[in-house]
């Protein structure tokens, strides 16, 4: 039982981040590969809130989203601005992703080049750098992640995915990934709706990343390597484009099932890998692309089984 | 000084690999228009074909090289037609090929992992003695590694711009449309681009593991040459050697000079600066659309 | 005489050492509707996309409603109150017809981001406004038995009058066409005729036609003036009945066919 609430609690994790993607990559076009990066962002800024600064957990949580949503302009403004389409942002995730790790890796050496340091500043930052502790990890976080506090997060994550790509911000972002160009010319102000949205994507990891400290008790850089980008972006893939529902369903099955089957670990991005190419020629749309929360497509599914309506044939 | 001359040797050298890396990388893009997120998963693969020559079947290193340069052109040419085409066929918008792509890239880095472990190996050729100059110690592997990569890079050239065939590419690199009504044939200008691609990769991927080490994810480097095509300019191959060279230069200095911890901190740092400052790359023209 | 709303002066743009559009000047009244011919590569679509910013000018001014607007992003110039449909379509495919034209509607959003996470009674009220007004402009179009079809799955027709629809959506003051008429045969082209000047008539849009249908232009422009442009030059004004008699126009119609035929043998 214990077990299958911690494959829970992580699932529930991962789909928080993975909402994050489905916004980003699903409704605004816009491809990641560095979200794992993100998620170290909030989860680091979340611990030290709670360890070093006593803020309570819950807010916390938040301040690590903001704070991930914030660096996330680091890349989004220079990337966006420069007109250029999608791969100079990809590239930019994951090199940023790429970087924070880096970083995070290397805090314990930074914290001793600083510890010389004759200002209250500098001696301050250096003190926490060290206790970040590398590539060592961040020890002896509170362990206060429980089921309960995944499964309210992952309801009001979907709530306010729901929300936000049903909303007329939402509905720009879903205009400008099937035609920038045209999105531009109709009035949608491309910088401020891609940045918005990015925002909110780089949030959904922070908090995720936060989650998963409080869980683990510990935060270490390897934690969020490309092969979390991976994951996130699998369970986008697969979920499917313009969708919510698909990428929760699929979070749960690409983290639970590898979770409960141990020996398949080794397979299991080789075979994502596979999948990846033939979903994109035989299914492109991914399982439920299009399909919104409010669930009509059982009712379509119904008429289709039951009903067999007949459909008219397309013209032109 | 001999400081400064043994990081410019030594930046000049990975300067050339990444040009190997960013040629690659560009020429797709300016055909394909999609960034192959499958090349350091090639780049892997050529290193690690080499690498099994060698050590297991005990062949020379030009012959490994040669088995390594044949095979990833084979692995490239069969992800264009299995992965990349078929979308193609059917128009896709680019964020799938980039999907299908990083797929390519999953699947094969992944397998490499699944066989060889995920360990750092050392290339099993012979460290070659420095040359001294006065008191500037100078790698020979760097001027070998940094020769034989301008030697393909000059045959390159040569191949597009005095064939035939190198026509073809930078026909369809300008239009592909207007080429394929022209009477190029669109096929075979994807065999070759994929053809030329595996070529690079796999050079690109034995250097590279000569100079530091053969292990799966050694294909992340590529990023490094994705930014050095970003700084020089999107989709332009002169762009991406001077960006490649500007890279590999700037990063050894840094290394060399401050640490080499930050490395890879400052090459990301320096391609955010120059996508506030020059949104187009250095040499790069700014891409219209048409509409 | 209303007053100018659109003052176009000296535009010139080169491409790479070609003069796609040479020093065209031209204004318009508000509510004036003119149309825009000539041979193909004559310039008329590049100044459809200088006036919306889709690129910059080599030289030249563009002024709209008394301000400069070179320099606007697209998204801008958009909400300055110029809309325009394009050449070759270009709806949102996976959207909706519905969808489309709603977008026109809200792409600058009318409540702020807090209000869209919490879906407040005045963003749904704003959400409601949106929905019936989109209804009335596909209503205007003769779309609304078509308002959930994919934009993708409609007849080419259809898309076009969608496009009309999302151009108006954005409530534009100056509307550019750009070839309505393509791809239609006679009964369409009277068709659309009829819709284009009833929107003028109701709108009070200023509009401007590219066309290369002569009969749809002649009709629309009757009691207006035609521009024709060739190589990327002005080269005549007048009402319809002028520049079909006009010496220049006729050679400039020729010469290309004429040019056409020594290509093809050359």
């Amino acid at each position: 039982m214990g077990y299958l609430i911690a494959i829970v609690i992580l699932c529930g994790i991962n789909i928080v981040a993975a909402l994050g993607v489905a916004i980003l990559t699903g409704y605004t076009g816009l491809f990641t590969i560095g979200h794992a990066g993100f998620m170290a962002l909030g989860g680091y800024m979340s611990a030290i809130m709670v360890k070093e600064l006593n803020v309570p957990y819950p807010l916390a949580l938040l301040i690590g989203g903001a704070f991930a949503g914030i660096c996330s302009f680091i890349i989004g403004y220079p990337a966006f601005r420069s007109r250029l389409r999608g791969d100079y942002f990809a590239i930019a995730t994951l090199g940023f992703s790429e970087a924070i790790r880096l970083l995070l890796n290397n805090t314990r050496g930074l914290g001793q080049s600083l510890q010389d340091s004759t200002s209250s500043f500098g001696q301050g930052a250096s003190s926490l750098l060290i206790k970040l502790g590398g590539a060592f990890g961040y020890m002896n976080l509170p362990n206060v992640t429980n089921v309960w506090v995944v499964v309210v997060t992952v309801a009001l994550a979907m709530f306010f995915a729901h929300m936000y790509v049903t909303s007329q911000y939402g509905k720009n972002s879903i205009a400008i990934s099937q035609d920038e160009v045209a999105a531009e010319m109709m009035g949608v102000n491309l910088l401020k709706t891609k940045l918005i949205s990015l925002f909110i994507s780089a949030f959904y990891a922070g908090v995720a990343g936060g989650l998963l400290g409080f869980y683990f008790a510990y935060l270490s850089p390897s934690l969020f390597t490309i092969t979390k980008s991976s994951d996130l972006l699998a369970a986008v893939v697969f979920g499917g484009i313009q969708s919510l529902i698909g990428p929760f369903i699929t979070a749960f099955v690409l983290i639970g099932v590898p979770e409960l089957l141990r020996t398949f670990a080794e397979w299991r991005l080789i075979i994502y890998g596979f999948l990846f190419v033939i979903v994109m020629i035989f299914r492109p749309q991914g399982l439920l692309g299009y399909v919104e929360m409010n669930f009509s497509f059982l009712g379509r599914w119904w008429n289709a089984i039951f009903r067999r309506k007949h459909t008219p044939s397309q013209k032109g | 000084m001999e400081l400064f001359i043994q990081q410019l040797v030594s930046g000049i050298s990975i300067g050339a690999i990444y040009s190997l890396l960013a040629v690659g990388y560009a020429l797709v893009y300016s055909v394909y228009n999609f960034t192959n997120w499958a090349f350091d998963a090639f780049m892997a693969f050529g290193a690690f074909i080499a690498f099994t020559s060698i050590s297991s079947l005990f062949l020379p290193f030009w012959a490994a090289g040669a088995i390594s340069i044949v095979l990833t052109i084979i692995l490239a040419v069969s992800a264009e037609k299995l992965a990349y085409s078929p979308l193609r066929a059917r128009k896709a918008p680019r964020l799938f090929m980039m999907i299908s792509a990083m797929g390519v890239n999953l699947a094969i880095v992944n397998i490499i992992n699944l066989i060889y472990g995920g360990t750092f190996r050392k290339f099993p050729v012979d460290a070659l003695q420095p040359i001294f100059i006065g008191n500037v110690s100078i790698g020979r592997t760097d001027l070998v590694a940094g020769g034989i990569s301008f030697v393909v890079l000059a045959l390159l050239w040569a191949f597009l711009y005095r064939t035939r065939w190198g026509l073809g590419v930078r026909a369809s690199s300008i239009d592909i449309l207007t080429a394929s009504l022209m009477g190029i044939n669109n096929n075979g200008v994807a065999i070759v681009v994929f053809t030329l691609t595996g070529i690079l990769s796999s050079v690109a991927g034995i250097f590279y593991g000569i100079k530091y080490a053969v292990y799966p994810m050694m294909g992340m480097v590529t990023i490094k040459a994705m930014i050095a095509s970003i700084v020089g300019g999107l989709g332009s191959l002169p762009a991406a050697i001077v960006g490649s060279m500007i890279l590999g230069i700037l990063e050894t200095m840094v290394s060399g000079y401050i640490s080499s911890t930050y490395r890879d901190l400052f090459s990301f740092l320096f391609l955010i600066v120059i996508l506030l400052f020059f949104p187009n790359g250095l040499m790069g023209k700014s891409v219209e659309e048409k509409l | 005489m209303s007053e100018e709303i659109l003052s176009i002066k000296n535009l010139t743009v080169d491409f790479g050492g070609v003069r796609a559009v040479n020093d065209v000047s031209l204004s318009l009244r508000k509510g004036e509707f003119i149309g825009l011919i000539g041979p193909n590569g004559a310039g008329k679509t590049t100044i459809f996309n200088l006036i919306t910013n889709a690129f910059q000018p080599t030289s030249g001014e563009i002024i709209f409603k008394g301000q400069s607007i070179l320099g606007k992003s697209p998204d801008q110039i958009c909400r300055l109150g110029i809309s325009r449909t394009f050449q070759n379509i270009r709806l949102f495919p996976q959207m909706t017809a519905y969808e489309n034209v709603e977008l026109g509607l809200h792409s600058t959003p009318r409540y702020s981001l807090a209000e869209a996470f919490i879906r407040t009674p005045r963003a749904a009220r704003i959400e409601a406004e949106t929905r019936k007004r989109a209804h009335e402009l596909l209503e205007m179009v003769n779309l609304s038995q078509h308002a959930n079809a994919r934009a993708s799955s409609l007849p080419y027709g259809l898309q076009r009058r969608l496009e009309l629809a999302r151009a108006m959506a954005t409530s534009p003051e100056l509307l550019l066409l750009d070839e309505p008429a393509a791809g239609m045969n006679e009964d369409e082209c009277k068709e659309l005729v009829q819709l284009i000047r009833q929107i003028h008539n109701t709108m009070g849009y200023t509009m401007i036609m590219i066309e290369h249908h002569m009969n749809v232009v002649m009709d629309l422009c009757r009691d207006s003036l035609i521009y024709v442009l060739n190589l990327g030059s002005l080269l005549a004004v007048g009402s319809p009945a002028e520049i079909q008699n006009n010496p220049d126009v006729i050679r400039a119609y020729l010469g290309e066919r004429k040019n056409g035929r020594d290509n093809a043998h050359a």
